[in-house]
């Protein structure tokens, strides 16, 4: 186990920068998740913390040391990919014995700890199978297998669970989970899946267009987004996100009515473009006629997914989600009221993408 | 007729067939019919001219018994051969060095496949032109050198014939298995090579234990496709040396040529082209079992 450091890495293709210059340092044992959209330098940052890539400037340290110039078999790290990367001429057993060959480790020591690892992930029955006998899921554990068996410093995943269908996808998050727990060994968790980001990571790294925008603790990205990137990437369905402007005395002009936000942040006086977000579940629908109510729409689309309901309601141009209890049955076409949950509600600075809140 | 085509399935088989038809007839006037003729005939006497008559096994016992130009032939065959292996294992350390990202690795993948939609008998001119020991460029670079003090006649040369018809097989085919092999180490997904970076293995390693198992359907493709050239190289042969000097490069596709069209021998002619062919198809098969019935296979994914 080991702590993880990146100090102004900076990755570059020829004149493209893909990463720019990032800081980012991850606790011993921790679970840590590097989360955004394809093309946001994630896995480029995973990659080269693996050796895989080169860095074009700063350092990286696994523990105290820096490996910038350190070959990948050296550095004490273990990898599992998204297509699992299991060599398919190999045995289930000797895929997972496979990294412990070149590392001078006795044959029957080999054995036992490929026998240990495959019995905590069930693996057993299957260690002479080929890797095109398995299905996904056991594909997938024999790639977890591969880089448990090693003990390795750190594990580093490389969207995992990408290639699975969604029922197995949320039970191999709970086993990632639970491994973790047990084994407690710093790992580094790369997806663009913004639920196995909330549900695994200890702390979550939101990284977007080769910057990093917010480390925070699940919650803390969740409630309080550092900025618009975050807040729109976060959540699902996400964040309302309307254009406002400050009208100088502690209230604000969204989707052309007037929102006293005095309760929870001071809108700036001075006149620029703002914009204020909601998440669904803190809008509540009520009858056109029902008082105080700020926002005047009409429901264009009722969305019944069960435990809520999801309500789009149209706001002169604006489009905005409300996520509402299911005993409540909106009315295609109906016009509606909507109250914002003003304590749960964010502004951010349009042009900088800033929180101001 | 039209309940016939009623079923959707017979209306397509129908389809199917309509196909297939012309492409098999010719394939029965040309393939099959001439190799059961061939068949039957390895059993009779017969000349152009004449009535067939039944022979039972009196060829098969003149080739094996009485004929060493047939066991010379068969020798040199099985000589000529070898130049398989070399060139494949050739075409691997090129199809390896051009799948590096090296600048202008397209030119030389061209330049290195570029002999062989050569046409044989093309090649067969220049190779003999480059042997030559008066002219030749050959023995113009090796006095040049210093490395020999007297010109080589190569193609009439005992020692030096087979090899050098060999040398220019080799060059011939050598692109084509390079290309054959670059596709099988393009279907090896980069990932593997990561995970087995990150495992610990070098290079050597990388390559005995997952470049080269991988590789192993496109490896064995290569080896029937050189079985076969060195059964059917007679262009290159007729081209460069006619099978000579005496018979030292005669092959035994050469020698069944010479049998039938010089000395209108159809009749034996054909009684060693079964024999070539039961030799080649169990060749054939050998390889393919080795290959685990998958040669030429490219896909591994799943």
């Amino acid at each position: 186990m080991a702590t993880v450091e990146f100090r102004n890495l900076v990755k570059r293709y020829g004149s493209v920068e893909v990463v720019h210059g990032i800081n980012l340092s991850i606790n011993d044992g921790e679970f840590l998740v590097l989360v955004g959209p394809s093309g946001c330098g994630k896995s480029t940052s995973l990659r080269m913390l693996a050796g895989l890539e080169d860095v074009t400037a700063g350092e990286i340290l696994i523990g105290e040391a820096e490996v910038n110039e350190v070959e990948p078999r050296d550095r004490d790290i273990a990898m599992v990919f998204q297509d699992y990367a299991l060599y398919p001429h190999m045995s289930v057993y000797d895929n997972m014995a496979f990294s412990l060959l070149y590392r001078k480790t006795p044959k029957a020591e080999i054995r036992e700890r490929v026998m240990e690892t495959a019995e905590i992930l069930g693996l057993t029955p299957l260690l002479d199978r080929r890797p095109k006998q398995l299905s996904g899921g056991q594909r997938q554990r024999v790639a977890m297998g591969r880089a448990i068996v090693r003990k390795p410093q750190v594990f580093l995943f490389d969207e995992p669970l990408s290639n699975l269908d969604a029922k197995l996808r949320a039970s191999m998050r709970l086993e990632i989970k639970k491994l973790h727990r047990s084994l407690g060994v710093t790992t580094v968790y790369v997806t663009h899946d913004q639920i196995e980001a909330m549900t695994l990571a200890d702390r979550v790294v939101v990284m977007n267009g080769g910057n990093i925008d917010q480390i925070g603790s699940p919650e803390e990205v969740y409630h309080a987004p550092r900025t618009l990137f975050v807040a729109g990437f976060i959540g699902s369905p996400t964040m309302n996100l309307l254009p406002a402007r400050s009208n100088g005395n502690s209230t604000l002009s969204v989707a052309g009515q007037t929102l006293n936000v005095a309760s929870r942040f001071t809108p700036p006086d001075e006149d620029r473009d703002l914009v204020f977000g909601i998440r669904p579940e803190d809008i509540t629908l009520s009858a056109e006629d029902a008082s105080g109510s700020e926002i005047e729409g009409l429901i264009d689309v009722v969305e019944a997914l069960g435990p809520d309901t999801l309500v789009f309601v149209n706001v002169g141009e604006q489009h905005l989600i409300a996520r509402v209890n299911p005993d409540i049955h909106p009315v295609t076409g109906q016009p509606v009221r909507l109250n914002f949950n003003i304590e749960k509600s964010h502004l951010f600075d349009a042009r900088s993408g800033e929180a101001l809140s | 007729m039209t309940r016939l085509f009623r079923l959707k399935r017979n209306r397509e088989l129908a389809f199917v067939w309509a196909l297939l038809i012309p492409a098999l007839i010719i394939y029965l006037f040309y393939r099959v019919i001439p190799l059961l003729w061939n068949v039957v005939l390895s059993f009779s006497f017969w000349a152009p001219g004449k009535p067939l008559e039944f022979a039972g096994l009196y060829h098969y016992e003149e080739m094996v018994f009485f004929d060493d130009g047939f066991w010379i032939a068969l020798k040199n065959t099985g000589v000529f051969m070898l130049a398989t292996p070399v060139a494949i294992s050739l075409a691997l350390a090129l199809a390896l060095l051009v799948d590096q990202k090296i600048r202008g690795r397209n030119i030389y993948r061209t330049l290195i496949f570029l002999p062989y939609p050569m046409m044989v008998v093309a090649v067969g001119i220049v190779w003999r032109w480059l042997y030559n020991d008066s002219v030749g460029l050959i023995n113009y670079g090796l006095r040049t050198f210093g490395i020999i003090s007297e010109p080589i006649a190569f193609l009439e040369s005992y020692r030096f014939a087979m090899i050098s018809v060999m040398a220019a097989a080799i060059w011939q085919i050598v692109g084509f298995f390079m290309i054959i092999i670059l596709t099988g180490l393009q279907n090896i997904p980069p990932h593997l090579h990561e995970a087995a970076l990150i495992d610990g293995a070098r290079a050597h390693h990388r390559f005995w234990r997952i470049t080269l198992p991988l590789l192993r359907p496109s490896l064995f493709l290569c080896v029937i496709l050189g079985v076969i050239a060195s059964f059917t190289s007679f262009d290159l042969i007729y081209t460069m040396t006619g099978g000579g000097p005496g018979r030292e490069t005669e092959l035994l596709i050469t020698y069944i040529y010479k049998a039938s069209f010089t000395l209108s021998q159809f009749d034996y002619a054909a009684a060693m082209t079964v024999v070539m062919f039961a030799l080649f198809l169990t060749l054939a098969t050998i390889a393919n079992r080795l290959s685990g019935g998958d040669a030429g296979k490219v896909d591994i994914t799943d």
